[in-house]
């Protein structure tokens, strides 16, 4: 049985006073998760927060970190129901881990929670038991459909790597275009890659991480698209989906990810000048701001948290450190000295 | 139901836990009264004083500007522009601040906004701690009869500018406080402020080696310096029971500015002054909970409305009220307890002076790129300040009305994202625009911006009085609405002619620091100086010092507040964020809204 963990009252509140509670009926938040203006979560604040996965202390194990708290929220209020409980993939599917009443000065709120453990790197299904009617969670934007056709509530612990959003050809298609931008192809870049990665203990880094010139940045762009910036999995769609045409029509011998690397320089600059010749404008009006939008995305999976899902094993701050030193060798950009155990070095903060 | 009765009754209600509303709170808990301070945002806690073990302040850059979002405000010329904030500032589609670019032209705007957390903006600001100078107290009797003050064809400086109905020396034991119970590091020598009541400072901690540069120009152009103080401990702290680090360095990162503090060292009203009272049986602390009206019988308020984390309404008495919920949003408050009750209005805004007089910095400065390069990673938001532009001698000089602080900026660019997303704009609503933009930051010049950038990136700020003038104010707006269906901020605003020529030469005198800082004779290329006029929402911009709109005085028909901060025509109503300042100051502003609040709290444990 995955015991169950009950934060505090005001730890909940703290999540539910800002993103839940309103009065409002104007549905000002349809780009958050990409739904009709009549779908509740049109008129929540950034629902993608929903269940909040957080950082976890073990006091056991503190110079590790392998577990997130996971905290189930339903808002209940106004509703006339007696329980609810959560099961997922991250227990037994037998399991059903019931939400408890989050108190406001002693009254019921309405809010019911409930925080569970799971291990970091991994994705999960659950529903929740509304009066043992098994329901979606109706705040959370992430869904996955089984291969029995059943929906359900989807979310992911901090650097999951498991693909969510893309398919298996945009991801590779995605891999020149972001390294393309990225510093990493340079000649410098490429060869403190390799060392960074030869260095590595791979078996003990597990074998999920994808060792390549972008540094992660296509898993961040699969992660952000499936939660915080949900509303541009359209983009993405479309424009990768315009650019595998246009690089087929080009390059018709070969597959459009394995162009040759002067096509994805041109196309590069094509984007930019907004001019794309065969881009159906049709389907996607302005090439030159997919572009931005992936200029954005790249940099900041390259040089975010790795928790982000990006920056896989600090591989983008390494090679600034590396790159930028004094005379007499030291780090000019000492990063791991305010990060968290066992990412950084600080013996103070905690993650 | 498990309901406790829970007090609705209390000496003191104070509506914000920030720089305004804590301090006054600390002193009156410590008195014995009773007090609840009502607070929109959550509790964020550090480190040592959550029950998990971890804060929900992360050393993340993704929370200090996170994801983005889109603007859905209807009635906004800017609805479907793409928006960026922090963890603990608003949602826009549910609380914007709206801006006039100009006439029907309104645009939503995440300016204005300091933090919605316990703590209010001390969770997030950079901690400069900077006092006022005495000449900032008596800028209207100073400028009265002047005739050397250039660029104000109308007279406005001379019609407008205002002595504050207390002087420096009145409020110096206050300042004295704050910094000592705050908890500030820094240094006295070379500031312009007398410190008679002695120095509380703590020592501060080394200097980036950056910001060599800074000490040799200012050396070279004769501006005395010192080190700028800040809101973070590098000792024990024992008036809030606070500990540093083995090594207390470690508080020097880069994670500063923007970011709340999870080891507590940044200084914030919450764990400096609130949360060693923590237990204090006189103390509730009622946090998520958004303050909705104030409601009057004759000229008392007797009750605080508010509505709980889940949106349900309470109503709270005090026999002080006590509103600091920073300027914008203090003003608003009351306008929107005048909106639900008429006589309310007429007794707070007999003269339409309520939201008049809106104030924030005239700000900017100069940066450049130096010789070599240098961990900025390893900082704190500033090291070296000057008050060589506040002194009278300055002033006349260059036929300005007021001076200003120059300090350099130590911990901006200090991390990648912050480097990429400020490139080419460097205010809140056009965030990640130049990178996005500039498409020849790729491959080998990606390499070759962050081989000229990274950790050689220097800038040097003034901050300065802005002319205050009545028409620069907060008011509703007639058709935009926040989460609760309740008429949101309209801000308008404009820069006077002198306050545009006072950012260029302070602009200039900021780049000279760094011409001779950078070569010791002057020729340093600079790459961009100027002030906040310039830029594309000049309007909107406000630097998250966000000041007047209720100022006091010592005439009721020139001021809404009496020399207490007590609004004139009510008997128990206060206001102590910065709305209460009459002129902007030149330095930062929290240091002395502290002090402020400090010396009204001890006029209120008199009262009561």
């Amino acid at each position: 049985m995955l015991p169950a963990l009950q934060f505090s009252d005001d730890y909940y509140l703290n999540y539910c006073a800002k993103y839940l509670a309103r009065r409002n009926t104007e549905a000002r938040h349809t780009y958050g998760c990409a739904c009709e203006t009549s779908d509740r979560r049109a008129r929540i604040s950034e629902c993608w927060r929903f269940p909040i996965v957080d950082t976890h202390h073990d006091l056991a194990e503190p110079t590790r970190s392998t577990t997130n708290a996971v905290s189930f929220i339903y808002d209940a209020r106004g509703c006339s129901v007696s329980t609810v409980a959560v099961t997922g993939t991250f227990a037994s599917l037998h399991q059903r881990i019931p939400l408890q009443p989050v108190r406001f000065l002693g009254r019921e709120t309405g809010y019911l929670a409930t925080t569970v453990l799971v291990p970091k790197k991994q994705v999960h299904i659950y529903q929740f038991l509304v009066d043992d009617t098994p329901t979606l969670d109706p705040i959370n934007i992430q869904r996955a459909t089984l291969d029995n056709g059943r929906i359900w509530s989807r979310f992911f612990t901090d650097g999951c790597a498991v693909p969510l959003m893309l398919e298996r050809w945009e991801f590779q298609l995605l891999g020149p275009l972001t390294a393309h931008i990225l510093p990493f192809r340079t000649q410098t870049g490429e060869l403190f890659l390799k060392q960074y990665y030869d260095r590595l203990d791979r078996h003990a880094i597990g074998s999920q991480y994808r060792f390549d010139q972008a540094v992660g940045v296509v898993n961040f762009i699969d992660k952000v698209i499936a939660r915080e910036e949900r509303h541009h999995y359209g983009d993405y769609r479309v424009a990768l989906s315009l650019i595998r045409d246009v690089l087929r029509q080009r390059h018709p011998g070969c597959e459009p990810a394995d162009a040759p690397r002067e096509a994805f320089v041109e196309l590069y600059e094509q984007l930019g000048s907004g001019d794309v010749p065969g881009w159906d404008y049709s389907r996607y009006h302005e090439p030159r701001y997919f572009l931005q939008l992936l200029r954005r995305h790249t940099y900041t999976g390259a040089f975010s948290h790795p928790r982000n899902g990006g920056n896989v094993l600090a591989a983008g701050w390494a090679f600034l450190a590396d790159r930028y030193r004094d005379a007499d060798g030291n780090t000019l950009f000492d990063w791991e000295r305010a990060l968290e155990s066992p990412l950084g070095t600080s013996p103070d903060y905690r993650g | 139901m498990n309901a406790v009765s829970e007090p609705d009754q209390f000496d003191v209600v104070v509506i914000g836990s920030g720089a305004g509303g804590a301090p006054l709170a600390h002193s009156l808990i410590l008195a014995g009264k009773s007090v609840l301070i009502l607070e929109k945002g959550p509790l964020i806690e550090p480190q040592y004083r959550d029950p998990r073990g971890v804060s929900g302040f992360k050393r993340d850059e993704l929370f200090a500007t996170g994801p983005e979002k889109i603007i859905r405000v209807p009635n906004v010329t800017n609805t479907g522009k793409a928006y960026y904030s922090s963890h603990v500032e608003p949602d826009l589609n549910d609380e914007p601040h709206v801006y006039r670019e100009q006439l029907g032209d309104d645009r939503a705007t995440i300016e204005g906004y300091t933090a919605q957390v316990v703590g209010g903006g001390t969770q997030l600001y950079g901690g400069v701690s900077l006092r006022f100078t005495p000449l900032d107290f008596r800028l209207g009797s100073f400028n009265a009869g002047r005739t050397d003050i250039l660029h104000d064809p109308d007279g406005s400086v001379r019609r407008e500018a205002r002595d504050w109905p207390i002087s420096y020396d009145e409020l110096e034991p206050y300042y004295a406080r704050a910094e000592r119970l705050v908890g500030i590091n820094g240094t006295h020598e070379n500031q312009a402020k007398p410190f008679r009541s002695g120095g509380t400072y703590q020592p501060p901690l080394s200097t980036n080696p950056i910001s060599r540069f800074v000490e040799v120009g200012m050396d070279a152009l004769g501006m005395p310096r010192y080190r700028t103080p800040l809101a973070v401990i590098t000792r024990d702290h024992e008036p809030s029971g606070r500990r540093v680090p083995a090594d207390p360095e470690q508080a020097r990162t880069g994670y500063v500015n923007r970011y709340g503090d999870p080891l507590g060292l940044k200084s914030s009203t919450w764990v400096s002054l609130l949360a060693p009272l923590r237990d204090r049986p006189n103390f509730a602390l009622r946090y998520n909970c958004v303050v909705t009206r104030l409601e009057a019988q004759g000229s008392r308020v007797n009750k605080v409305w508010y509505l709980d984390p889940a949106g349900s309404e309470h109503a709270v008495t005090g026999k002080v009220v006590v509103v600091a919920c920073s300027a914008i949003e203090s003003v608003r408050l009351l306008m929107l307890s005048g909106l639900a009750d008429s006589r309310f209005a007429e007794r707070i805004n007999p003269h339409g002076l309520l939201g008049a007089y809106f104030l924030t910095h005239c700000f900017g400065g100069a940066h450049a790129t130096v010789p070599g390069r240098y961990d900025k990673s390893v900082s704190l938001d500033s090291d070296w300040a000057t008050d060589f532009a506040g002194t009278e001698a300055f002033i006349r000089e260059h036929g300005l009305w007021a001076g200003a602080a120059i300090y350099n900026n130590t911990s901006d660019h200090a991390l990648p994202l912050s480097l990429g997303r400020t490139h080419g704009n460097q205010d809140l609503d056009t965030v990640w625009n130049g990178f996005a933009s500039d498409l020849r930051l790729t491959g080998e010049g990606l390499l070759r911006y962050l081989d000229g950038t990274f950790g050689r990136s220097l800038s040097v700020s003034f901050m300065a009085n802005q002319v205050p003038l009545r028409e620069n104010r907060v008011e509703l707006h007639s058709s935009v609405t926040d989460k609760w269906g309740r008429p949101v901020a309209y801000i308008v605003k404009d820069w006077h002619a002198h306050d545009r020529y006072l950012m260029d030469v302070l602009a200039r005198t900021s780049a000279d620091i760094l011409r001779y800082g950078g070569d010791g004779i002057g020729h340093h290329p600079v790459e961009g100086f100027g002030g906040v006029y310039n830029s594309d929402n000049g309007r909107a911009r406000i630097a998250n010092h966000i000041l007047g709109g209720a100022r006091f005085g010592t005439d009721p028909t020139d001021s809404v507040l009496d020399v207490h901060c007590r609004a004139w025509n009510f008997d128990n109503l206060y206001v102590t964020d910065g709305a209460f300042m009459p002129t902007a100051g030149g330095a930062n502003p929290t240091l002395t809204i502290q002090a402020n609040s400090f010396r009204v709290g001890d006029h209120l444990a008199e009262r009561l």
